[in-house]
């Protein structure tokens, strides 16, 4: 409580600071960088209103409300403001709102939500305003099915995080493996877990799933032919693709750019990794060595590659240029490294480390070459994937005994599971 | 005259005697009577002969089974290896001497070499290593003079425990190279 007191106080500075920076009558945003352990943006959600008349809409109103919240608390862009303390103040009229009494409560957004009806259809409404200004600065509408409402809030959380030049994630989904039907097959789900849909329906085992950055296109290891094979799925198009069926074939990561594929493969006889345009064509092979060469990970800037090689004995983070070139090793200490995955901002690199026989994630600055622990659960956690706007992480663990899929903040705090039906491993997010 | 009633006396000694021995055989039982013709036919079973089966050999008895009923019996031992190794162990090279020698009483099967990880490893670097195993699998069974055409290799990684446990018991089992047949 204590904690949190000061970093209210912390924040109504902030809030002050901006608000004398910010020249009377100006409608642009201030773009604030969040700091670790400082709230973000307050914004207040009061209840959405509905016309109890209209079926569904109890329903449409409670799901959106509560999905949006649950969206911008896990943003760490904004806090909301707590429920009690819209009692301090008189209830919402949206036909005439008192801003005074939103700013008395440090509210700096207010969000205004209404479920109405268009041709026997459910619509929501939202105004999104500027407390201190007293403007709206987004009005949306979404006419939805009951099944989409969920997406509807996600829609508006992106909005929000666009208005503030965050990168919305919040209708991204996350491609996964699960055997809760027998068999390893790929699945997706939505950023929260919600929405578990199966993607492949076959006797043989799908393994190591990688999205496109537009999410249209996965590329995964399908031992369809007896073979790990690398295929490409277009799950929007019924369409798969081969791209490699010699060797072992697998660790695909399609560039942040969307213009090329690399992945590992065995056919010229070891493991190394080979880089391809998107499509799968013109297979180019970037590294030579008798060693273990796996699990590329791209740049941001799609210009470089981390991956893992055991080239000194251990398994080791090693960077390089796209075309393979100007290789060098950026973990020292540790005897076995994995999982290399680049956070969007170039920053930082997640990998997987044993010690001890635990696997932990860790974070490299490459910045500052500093290594910091995320997790510490005494458990085998693996496969960290990066949300899209790189303040979260999704991975693998057998924390309760069976391995499913978690989620993370960066800065280790908010752990939270995301599947419970079989076992379920091998997530991926963004690249 | 003396003389003559000699030769009568003996003569009739002789007589008697034989016909005393003809007495004899006349004292033998009559012959059965002739089976009589009008009597129920016997019933005759009509049987196909049974033909025993000849004895078959290795080979006839191996071409007909099926291939699973083939790797149920398990001909070729799996090898075991050290924790993040992929080179043979001496306690293996026994059990692929005898592989080979089985493969070269069986020349036209083919096999599948699967490499397996234990737990400790990362789903990348386990599926590379697999496949490590599986190759000098091979490479040993091709330096006993095993052709390379007969061999495909497969890594599963870690995906296929043969052992379920997390301790170094069931560890030590599922570093595993195993042999699958394919073909006959």
């Amino acid at each position: 409580m204590r904690k949190k007191h000061i970093l209210s106080g912390l924040f109504l500075a902030l809030l002050l600071v901006i608000a004398l920076l910010i020249p009377a009558g100006s409608q642009q945003e201030v773009v604030l960088t969040i700091r670790e352990g400082v709230p973000a943006i307050s914004l207040a959600v009061p209840p959405f209103i509905y016309d109890g008349s209209i079926p569904r809409a109890k329903e449409a109103a409670e799901t959106i409300h509560q999905v949006l919240q649950a969206d911008l608390n896990y943003s760490r862009v904004f806090s909301l403001v707590p429920r009690e303390h819209l009692s301090y103040i008189r209830p919402l009229n949206p036909k005439e709102i008192f801003f005074k009494d939103w700013e008395s409560i440090q509210t700096r957004i207010l969000v205004v939500g209404e479920i109405t009806q268009a041709q026997e259809k459910i619509v929501f409404e939202a105004k999104i305003y500027d407390v201190k200004s007293e403007r709206m600065i987004l009005g949306k509408r979404y006419q939805a099915e009951p099944e989409a409402f969920r997406l509807v809030a996600h829609r508006l959380a992106d909005e929000l995080m666009k208005i503030y030049g965050e990168k919305p994630y919040f209708t991204t989904k996350i491609v996964f493996v699960s055997n809760r039907d027998g068999n390893d097959e790929l699945y997706m789900m939505d950023y929260d877990g919600a929405n578990q849909t199966r993607l492949t329906f076959n006797k043989w085992r799908d393994y190591m799933p990688a999205w496109s950055p537009d999410q249209r296109a996965i590329v995964y290891t399908s031992y369809r032919a007896g073979n790990p094979d690398l295929v490409i799925l277009y799950p929007y198009e019924g369409k798969m693709v081969p791209v490699s069926t010699k060797g072992t074939n697998f660790s695909g990561a399609f560039s942040p750019d969307g213009k090329k594929l690399a992945f590992c493969s065995t056919r010229d006889g070891n493991a190394e990794i080979y880089v391809s345009r998107a499509d799968g064509s013109n297979i180019q092979r970037i590294t030579y060595n008798s060693a273990i060469d796996t699990a590329p990970s791209w740049s941001p800037t799609s210009r470089e590659i981390a991956f893992t090689s055991d080239r000194t004995g251990f398994p080791q983070i090693y960077l390089m240029d796209a075309e393979g070139g100007n290789v060098r090793k950026v973990s020292f200490g540790g005897d076995y490294l994995d999982s290399p995955a680049w956070s969007p901002d170039g920053e930082r690199i997640v990998f997987v480390s044993r010690v001890n026989n635990f696997f932990d994630l860790y974070l490299l600055n490459l910045k500052t070459n500093q290594i910091t622990k995320l997790t510490e659960t005494k458990s085998r956690n693996e496969s960290p994937s990066w949300s899209p706007d790189g303040r979260h992480l999704v991975f693998s663990s057998n924390l309760s005994g069976s391995i499913q899929l978690y989620s993370i903040d960066y800065d280790g705090s908010n752990l939270r599971v995301l599947t419970s039906q079989g076992e379920n491993k091998l997530p991926n997010w963004i690249n | 005259m003396k003389k003559l009633l000699v030769i009568s006396l003996s003569l009739v000694l002789i007589l008697s005697v034989s016909t005393s021995c003809k007495k004899k055989v006349k004292e033998v039982p009559p012959p059965p009577p002739a089976p009589q013709a009008q009597e129920q036919p016997r019933v005759e079973k009509v049987e196909e002969p049974v033909l025993k089966e000849p004895v078959l050999s290795e080979e006839e008895i191996f071409q007909k089974k099926t291939l699973e009923e083939i790797n149920q019996e398990k001909p070729l031992g799996m090898i075991f290896f050290d924790y993040d190794r992929y080179e043979i162990r001496s306690d293996a090279v026994p059990v692929l001497e005898a592989n080979a020698q089985w493969l070269k009483n069986h020349p036209t099967v083919k096999i599948l070499i699967e490499g397996h990880c234990d737990e400790r490893g990362t789903e990348e670097y386990n599926l590379a290593l697999g496949e490590k195993r599986a190759k000098s699998t091979m490479d040993y069974l091709i330096s006993l003079g095993i052709s390379p055409d007969r061999i495909k290799i497969i890594s599963y990684g870690k995906s296929q425990p043969l052992d379920p446990g997390h301790d170094e018991t069931a560890w030590a089992k599922n570093r595993r190279a195993q042999f699958l047949i394919i073909e006959k």
